[in-house]
């Protein structure tokens, strides 16, 4: 324990004896003369039988006085305890709240921990110090920035709330940290995770960077796949469960189809593993559910549904001079149905209803039709892009981050022979970039979903990898959002979108939780023939019904599954690396530099020890009220007659 | 000087009486009856005769059947020596209203109503060392004495009370009624008491106590002096100490009350905020002092 200001220590140098010495003028009692302290002494002498006691009673107001002096002086004197803490003037708070941070594993979860930390904290900062909170997992929101306010800091950390979706990624909160931090002198940054996160390795903080770890447990099984696919006899159900722990555990997994049990089995899984199984079962059954038996530290990827995608086909025009590639490529991805169309065809009849997506291979038409459209290797601009050139034997770099169109997509070894200089508008992301102009965009314009490959699949080695079916069905899944059994599933946050009729006059949605939202009320907007819904943090069945005039026209059904083998990984790190200005790379608080500041307590035992001497000085009224009180409606004491 | 009394009250105090629960003996003829053998027209005894007595008293119808000298015995009717004994240390002159002032009238009272039936009345008033005494007023021209006795007491010094009674028992010559005056605000009241009551005296105690000896007003810290002797107490007075006190007080009048009972003395507590008048015409009547 030190102070910080220890001169105030003085002060009870100087008002003690003061205190002593009035104390002692005091003791000069009054003098008053009465008839005989015969009486007087009589009492005295039963009074002195307890007098250690009574000695001290007579001295009890100056104790407190003292004790009192001593409590102020003390608070004055400002004392404070090392603590592992902060010690910069302008904190930047970065709380993950990603789904692992949900784990129980810490009374009550992880990231309620992780709040009262951050509470700590921002109690640790000085009188004139600033905080800015920011939460990080999904969207990035900045619920405090640069405040003073330790309410409105208290209250921003307070109100931060578990996101299932979005991953743990900490560039942003990490960039507009460095941002903030370059702005001002003795900022530190803490983060205040279980340390499964990512961050682009390029980062420079320009200030401290702690990292307050959460967690103490890394036992954790997932259900980490459930699928529902059709069959030649009806579907079939694949369930996977996968051990995130460092122990081998054997767990039941309890599979219900419809709500109605159907089985049961016991999985062994060794540490890292994943143990499946693959059930035959009714074409009827509209959802399967799969449970853990019992809790553990992650309760939200212990439970998984999947949904029925037999009689949910979707249609593809594929306008192709003929690509063997493509067709395949297409033929192997359930629930879907292509229908190739020759290039000749310049107009397009059918609805966005009918057929969502159009995949143009090497052509483009003068009239585009509704929908979503994808082009390969297109020969001229169209009004989403303009064709400038050719580039040749372009280097394949596809673009850092958790790009959904590149999930499990290795191009590495993909080489391409020619490819079209595409410029796009600010509609597109580039998802695979090759020597200044863009291979691969994708991207969304007035409610329409364009993707653009800027190479003819013959002109490359794209087709002959593995890459090329999983990249074909992540664009399948990017355009015809809603269609086939990956589109029946969601990830948490992942927004639904579902392409309706023109002549569709309501949208309903029944949440996991039971909740209805509409189209009618705002709930869920309908826009250029979609309807879109973005809350779906929720993990459960969404199931949504299309109305046209009161009649229900069609349903679908959606899972929500919390399939992320980086948020099932719960085992806390222990550090950190993320590198600062300062050339340090740990951010494990190793000194204890925090100052836990504690004069607010010894002030309000001060008050306490102010209105107990107050009480003590004024006992006497005291006890006559007491007295009053117990002898309420009792009659006045008579008049002593002998 | 105010005179101690109106003349309305000493009317009151005419019609009333002491009562002594025996006869005893006195010196010269008054109206009680004494334990003495004397001239009255009550019959008392025979006694026979020796030489030497009177041969007017033999009964000669007696000789008449017996032939023996008897001599024929009256009860005698003789005054009775009321003494009064007022506590005028240096405590009594203390309270509100005053503990001496309240003593002084009942001790007129007493002396009154006795002089108004032909007793003798002596009244010592001790207390500063020296007793101040009136030895023997009788009738009631005895009054005027008494009275102007009272009203000159002067109070002060400390009263050893047992000594003085010691000392009083020692020289009192005929026993009678005798009436304490005092706050018994002494350690050796005990031994006063008991001197006291070693000769056949008939002890009515009337004990003075001061309203603010009974509930002292005090509150904080204070250092109580004795007015006698200087002694001081201190005292940090709360409600629980004066409880405490209360609690004492009480205890120590029982005390004195059972003493007394013990003792065969005529116990009668006196809270000086009663009037007097009402004390002496009513307490004092109803506890068998006065008729």
């Amino acid at each position: 324990m030190s102070f910080l200001t220890p001169l105030a220590l003085l002060g009870a140098a100087i008002i003690g004896p003061l205190i002593v010495a009035m104390y002692f003028l005091k003791l000069r009692r009054e003098e008053r003369t009465v008839s005989s302290t015969f009486l007087w002494q009589r009492m005295v002498r039963d009074v002195e039988a307890n007098a250690p006691w009574q000695k001290l009673r007579r001295n009890i107001l100056l104790l407190l006085q003292l004790l009192l002096l001593l409590l102020l002086v003390l608070a004055l004197a400002r004392p404070f305890m090392f603590s592992t803490g902060i010690s910069g003037r302008n904190l930047i708070l970065i709380i993950d709240r990603s789904a692992s941070m949900g784990a129980t594993d810490v009374a009550p979860s992880r990231l309620e921990a992780a709040k009262t930390q951050a509470i700590t904290l921002v109690d640790q900062l000085p009188d004139d110090g600033r905080a800015t909170v920011i939460a990080a997992g999904g969207q990035m929101e900045v619920p405090a920035a640069s405040s003073s306010d330790r309410r409105e800091l208290r209250s921003a950390i307070s109100a931060i709330e578990l996101r299932n979706g979005g991953g743990s990624d900490l560039s942003q909160a990490l960039t507009l940290a460095s941002a903030l931090a370059a702005r001002e002198e003795q900022s530190e940054v803490a983060i205040i995770s279980d340390g499964n996160v990512s961050f682009p390795a390029d980062v420079r903080v320009p200030a401290t960077v702690r990292y307050f770890p959460i967690g103490n447990t890394d036992t954790n099984v997932a259900i980490s796949a459930l699928s529902l696919q059709p069959s030649a006899g009806g579907q079939t159900l694949f369930v996977q469960a996968t051990n995130y722990g460092a122990n081998p555990v054997t767990r039941r997994v309890d599979l219900f189809l419809d709500d109605r049990p159907f089985n049961a089995f016991d999985v062994t899984l060794e540490p890292g593993r994943e143990a499946s199984r693959v059930f035959d079962i009714p074409a009827q059954v509209q959802t399967a559910e799969a449970r853990l038996g019992e809790d553990d530290a992650l309760p939200t990827d212990n439970r998984a549904v999947a949904v029925s995608i037999v009689n949910d086909a979707t249609t593809i025009r594929v306008v192709t001079p003929g690509n063997r590639f493509l067709e395949t490529g297409l033929s192997l991805l359930p629930g879907l149905q292509a229908q190739i169309v020759p290039t000749s065809t310049t107009t397009f009849t059918e609805t966005v209803a009918e057929i969502p997506v159009t995949i143009f291979d090497g052509v483009v038409p003068d009239t585009l039709p509704p929908g979503n459209v994808f082009f390969i290797n297109p020969p001229r601009s169209t009004e989403f892009f303009s064709v400038t050139g050719t580039l040749d034997f372009p280097a394949v770099r596809p673009l850092p981050g958790d790009e959904p169109l590149l999930r499990n997509v290795s191009l590495s070894e993909v080489s391409v022979l020619k490819a079209a200089r595409l410029t796009v508008g600010n509609w597109g992301r580039v998802v695979v970039d090759g020597d200044g102009a863009p291979l691969l965009v994708a991207g969304e314009r007035d409610g329409r979903r364009v993707a653009v490959l800027a190479f003819a699949l013959q002109e490359s080695d794209l087709p002959l990898q593995v890459a090329f079916p999983l990249l074909l069905s992540n664009l399948v899944n990017f355009l015809a959002p809603g269609s086939g059994a990956e589109a029946a599933q969601l990830a948490p946050g992942q927004p639904l979108a579902l392409p309706i009729d023109q002549n569709i006059t309501e949208v309903r949605l029944t949440r996991p939780d039971g909740s209805v939202v509409s189209s009618a009320d705002g709930g869920i907007q309908v826009q250029n023939g979609q309807a879109v819904y973005a809350d779906t943090d929720a993990l459960g069945v969404y199931a949504v019904e299309e109305f046209r005039n009161q009649e229900r026209v069609a349903g679908h059904r959606y899972a929500v599954n919390l399939f992320t083998a980086g948020e099932s990984r719960i085992g806390p790190q222990q550090d950190m690396n993320v590198p600062q200005t300062s050339g340090l790379q740990s951010t494990v608080a190793r000194e204890q530099v925090g100052r836990d500041e504690f004069w607010r307590w010894l002030a309000a035992l001060a008050l306490l020890v102010l209105v107990i001497e107050w009480l003590v000085y004024q006992r006497n009224g005291i006890a006559y009220l007491r007295d009053r009180w117990r002898n309420r409606g009792k009659p006045q004491k008579p008049v002593r007659a002998r | 000087m105010d005179p101690l009394f109106d003349s309305a009250f000493l009317r009151k105090l005419d019609r009333l009486a002491l009562l002594t629960r025996r006869p005893m003996a006195g010196e010269m003829q008054g109206e009680r009856r004494s334990v003495r053998r004397g001239a009255s027209v009550e019959f008392a005894d025979f006694r026979p005769y020796t030489p030497g007595d009177d041969i007017r008293q033999i009964d000669w119808n007696l000789y008449a059947r017996m032939e023996r000298f008897f001599l024929k015995l009256y009860v005698a009717e003789e005054e009775l020596t009321i003494h009064i004994l007022l506590d005028t240390s240096a405590s009594m002159d203390w309270g509100e209203p005053n503990k001496l002032h309240y003593a002084r009238k009942l001790a007129g009272a007493f002396g009154y109503i006795a002089l108004s039936s032909l007793d003798r009345v002596t009244v010592t008033a001790f207390g500063s060392g020296t007793n101040q005494q009136l030895p023997g007023a009788r009738g009631k021209r005895g009054a005027f004495p008494l009275f102007a006795f009272l009203q000159k007491l002067t109070p002060g010094g400390s009263g050893k009370l047992a000594a003085t009674c010691h000392r009083y028992i020692q020289t009192a010559r005929n026993p009678g009624p005798l009436l304490l005056c005092s706050d018994l605000l002494d350690p050796s009241w005990q031994d006063a008491l008991k001197t006291l009551s070693s000769r056949s005296f008939e002890i009515t105690l009337l004990h003075v106590l001061a309203p603010q000896e009974l509930e002292p007003e005090i509150d904080g810290d204070f250092r109580l002096v004795d007015t006698e002797d200087g002694s001081p107490v201190e005292i940090s007075a709360d409600l629980e100490t004066l409880r405490r006190y209360r609690q004492n007080l009480d205890n120590w009048l029982g005390e004195v009350e059972n003493f007394c009972h013990g003792r065969g003395i005529n116990y009668l507590f006196a809270d000086t905020s009663e009037p007097v008048e009402e004390f002496v015409l009513a307490q004092m009547r109803q506890r068998g002092v006065l008729r």
